[in-house]
């Protein structure tokens, strides 16, 4: 009986093994030693070019990041950017899911109108707001304004860069559209009957079983959005320059910006692989705090 | 029943486990297992044998035609050419991954000295000197910008060569937007200062209506009218000063000819002469050129190419023509190319005499009487000069313009080769806070100067032994 069950066990270990084994594999070789590697990297004087010429500098580059003001100051606009942004594209995902989650006509033809700008590549969303809404010569939104005698903007200066970011992004709110649905459709039909027949209003029955029960999906994209929104570098440099080495205005110079730049613009490498552990750290702090907070807000079928 | 499915589970894992393996395995610059042909039309004696190999390059698909690869196949029947798509961030990782293209195209003027001391880029002296293409008496004083002693430009090996080169600094005019202004076009045998030009630019800008309908200037033909570093550094060159010291370890903006430069291009943005960041225009200048609605250009020959393309430009091409490289005031003639896309060969290649061949001919064989006559860059052969467009009245201002300054263009822009990417980053960076009124010239030049030492620090400190 003993052999039996042992028998079982290596079989099923060997299944299991033989499954994870190959994204295992591909993961310590294209994912995990990579990491390892530039982690060790950070610690050097790596300039892309002098693998022959390797020293090691201790925390220099670690404590460059903390003393660079450019670096602090890309993460303080960071923070706002997702701060503002992740929320905000929450919201409209879950405000698009609650008008879609009904027997509506024409259901599909929204819910693929609404999450087609969640794929579309980034460098043709760039493109389209940039050109055809934020630009002075024929942009539309300042063919708008002139409709109504306001003065043009400029969407893509100082003043209302960052805003003009946030309304980019939050134009792929779609992405979150379907977690949402899926999430509203879980929700018994029976509560909101009883809450019906109990007189509760249509305020009342949101606030009182939507939000809560949906609290799971709302956590899990705001931990996602939040993870995205410290990554972003593209959309900030196209938005205001031409080619990725173009440096963006100083209100969307962003951490992974600067990242970018100090590897690929000025190919100091060490330093930018520093800039980026750190980052992760502190997405993964953020992270963590977001967890903490979730056994405060975040329903859970067992409590 | 459990069983098969346990054997399926297993089968499929061992599937899995193939095709990952296979994803990961293979490098783009393998050797070919593409057999030579087997007919005899190779230049290459029958008794050699050679191994199939591939040469990487990154040149483009408009620079080198799927006509030219089986040209040179034909020519080299055991040298496949692999044309890889590197912008500058995946070239940066190709050059610190070891992978970088056998036949790397850069700038001659801002990435070969950096890849040279670098060694990145492999010293071709010897090779042109024997070539039998290549004829080095043959080559115009303009190729030196692909030599470099270590600290001096134009001096010492050879690094590379260009495929072609132009006055990049040079000034287009189109004379259907000097009429709009009521401003006669200057004469194109006298250089104006730049100083001369702004002002040339400001009563060109048409106003109506308080919007912009015509603009003074583009100074570039795929982006805003804004400040660019390597104008700058033909303004320093022509003002003959220096940023870089002897030794290009340390270097210094706070000079009068970059102060100067930086008020002129702030002065410029303040009366909207051309697309800038503070007007929030996204049209490209070019667009605005060939569509009569700028009235200048700052381009070098090359870009006559683009105007003898352009199907709106191409009816009325006598109204447009160039006007030479402006000057600082009282300063020298500088009408250097400010980039001479060149072919260099990566010292790590693993395939460098064959790689080499493909350099040759690319640069000094057939493609380059092709490019010369197509008239999309200047030939770097004395010989080829004859072979460029000379048809129309436009062509011949062109050449008239180029023989005048051709002295002019046998110096180079100061390019400090520890600074990576030639400072463009570091310039960009200061540059937009200045037209935006954020922030003033004194504190731009310092702040330039101080983040270029120190990434020049850093960049000596990881070459030193």
């Amino acid at each position: 009986m003993v052999m039996k069950v042992m028998k079982e066990k290596t079989r099923k270990a060997v299944t299991f093994y033989s499954l994870v084994g190959p994204w295992f594999l591909v993961f310590l070789a294209l994912s995990l030693l990579p990491l390892c590697f530039g982690f060790y990297l950070s610690f050097t004087n790596y300039y892309g070019f002098n693998m022959d010429n390797l020293r090691l500098v201790g925390l220099h580059n670690y404590q460059l990041v903390f003393t660079d003001t450019e670096a602090m100051y890309a993460m303080y606009r960071t923070f706002v950017y997702a701060i503002v942004s992740v929320p905000l594209t929450t919201a409209i995902s879950l405000l698009l899911a609650l008008l879609l989650n009904g027997a509506i006509r024409g259901l599909g033809f929204f819910r693929t109108s609404f999450y087609l700008p969640s794929i579309m590549p980034a460098i043709t969303t760039i493109f389209i707001f940039k050109q055809l809404l934020y630009s002075s010569n024929g942009g539309f939104l300042n063919m708008v304004l002139g409709w109504f005698g306001l003065p043009e903007v400029n969407w893509l200066g100082y003043d209302f860069c960052t805003a003009s970011l946030i309304l980019m992004s939050a134009w792929g709110a779609g992405g979150g559209l379907l977690i949402f649905m899926a999430g509203l459709k879980g929700i018994p039909a029976a509560l909101y009957e009883a809450a019906s027949i109990d007189g509760a209003g249509s305020a009342q029955r949101f606030f009182r079983i939507t939000v809560p029960l949906i609290t799971p999906v709302i956590f899990f994209n705001l931990v996602m959005g939040l993870i995205s929104a410290f990554q972003v570098y593209m959309q900030p440099i196209l938005l205001n320059g031409t080619q990725l080495l173009s440096h963006p205005l100083k209100p969307n110079y962003l951490y992974a910006v600067h990242a970018f730049q100090q590897i690929f613009g000025s190919q100091r490498f060490a330093y930018g692989m520093a800039l980026l552990w750190v980052l992760f750290v502190i997405i993964l702090l953020f992270s963590c705090a977001v967890f903490f907070t979730s056994k405060y807000w975040v329903y859970s079928e067992s409590d | 029943m459990k069983r098969n499915r346990k054997l399926l589970a297993l089968a499929l894992a061992a599937l899995t486990a193939a095709a990952s393996l296979t994803a990961c395995a293979g490098d783009q610059s393998g050797e070919s297992s593409a057999a030579p042909s087997g007919e005899e039309t190779s230049a290459v004696s029958s008794e050699e044998s050679h191994d199939p190999v591939t040469v990487t390059t990154n040149l483009s698909d408009g620079e080198l035609s799927k006509d030219q690869i089986a040209q040179f196949k034909e020519k080299y029947p055991w040298i496949t050419v692999e044309l890889q798509k590197l912008d500058d961030a995946k070239m940066a990782a190709a050059l610190a991954t070891g992978t970088a293209p056998d036949c790397i195209r850069g700038t001659g003027v801002f990435e070969l000295p950096s890849y040279a001391i670098k060694g990145i880029a492999a010293d071709i002296t010897d090779r042109i000197e024997k070539s039998e293409v290549i004829r080095k008496d043959d080559l115009l004083p303009v190729t030196n910008v692909c030599r470099f002693d270590g600290t001096t430009i134009g001096k010492g090996p050879y690094y590379g060569l260009p495929k072609d080169w132009s006055n990049d600094t040079a000034l287009f005019y189109n004379k259907k937007c000097f009429d709009a202004a009521g401003v006669p076009v200057p004469d194109s045998k006298t250089a104006l200062t730049w100083p001369q030009v702004f002002e040339l630019a400001k009563k060109l800008t048409v106003v109506k209506d308080k919007k912009v309908v015509q603009y003074g200037l583009s100074a570039t033909e795929w982006g805003k009218t804004d400040a660019n570093f390597n104008q700058m550094l033909q303004y320093v060159a022509s003002a003959g000063a220096a940023i870089s010291s002897a030794d290009n370890k340390t270097m210094n903006f706070d000079i009068p000819a970059v102060r100067d430069y930086l008020t002129l291009w702030a002065d410029a943005a303040k009366n909207n002469v051309g697309p800038n960041a503070v007007n929030n225009d996204q049209t490209p200048g070019g667009d605005l050129f060939l569509a009569n609605k700028s009235a200048l250009l700052i381009d070098g020959y090359w870009y006559g190419g683009v105007i003898r393309g352009n199907d709106n430009a191409k009816t009325h091409l006598d109204d447009f023509g160039m006007l030479p490289t402006p000057t600082a005031p009282n300063g020298k003639r500088v009408a250097a190319p400010s980039s001479a896309v060149s072919l260099m060969l990566y010292k790590q290649s693993k395939n460098p005499d064959d790689a080499w061949k493909f350099l040759e001919w690319y640069i000094g064989g057939s493609p380059a009487d092709e490019r010369a006559k197509a008239g999309w860059g200047l030939p770097i052969f004395k010989s080829k000069m004859a072979e460029i467009p000379q048809e129309t009245d436009f062509d011949k201002e062109l050449l008239a313009v180029v023989n005048d300054e051709s002295a002019a263009m046998e110096s180079f822009l100061p390019v400090n080769p520890y600074l990576a990417n030639g400072g463009w980053n570091i310039f960009d960076k200061y540059y937009q806070p200045l037209v935006f009124g954020k922030t003033t010239v004194d504190n731009m030049v310092k702040n330039m100067t101080k983040d270029a030492n120190d990434t020049v620090t850093e960049a000596v400190n990881s070459i030193s032994k």
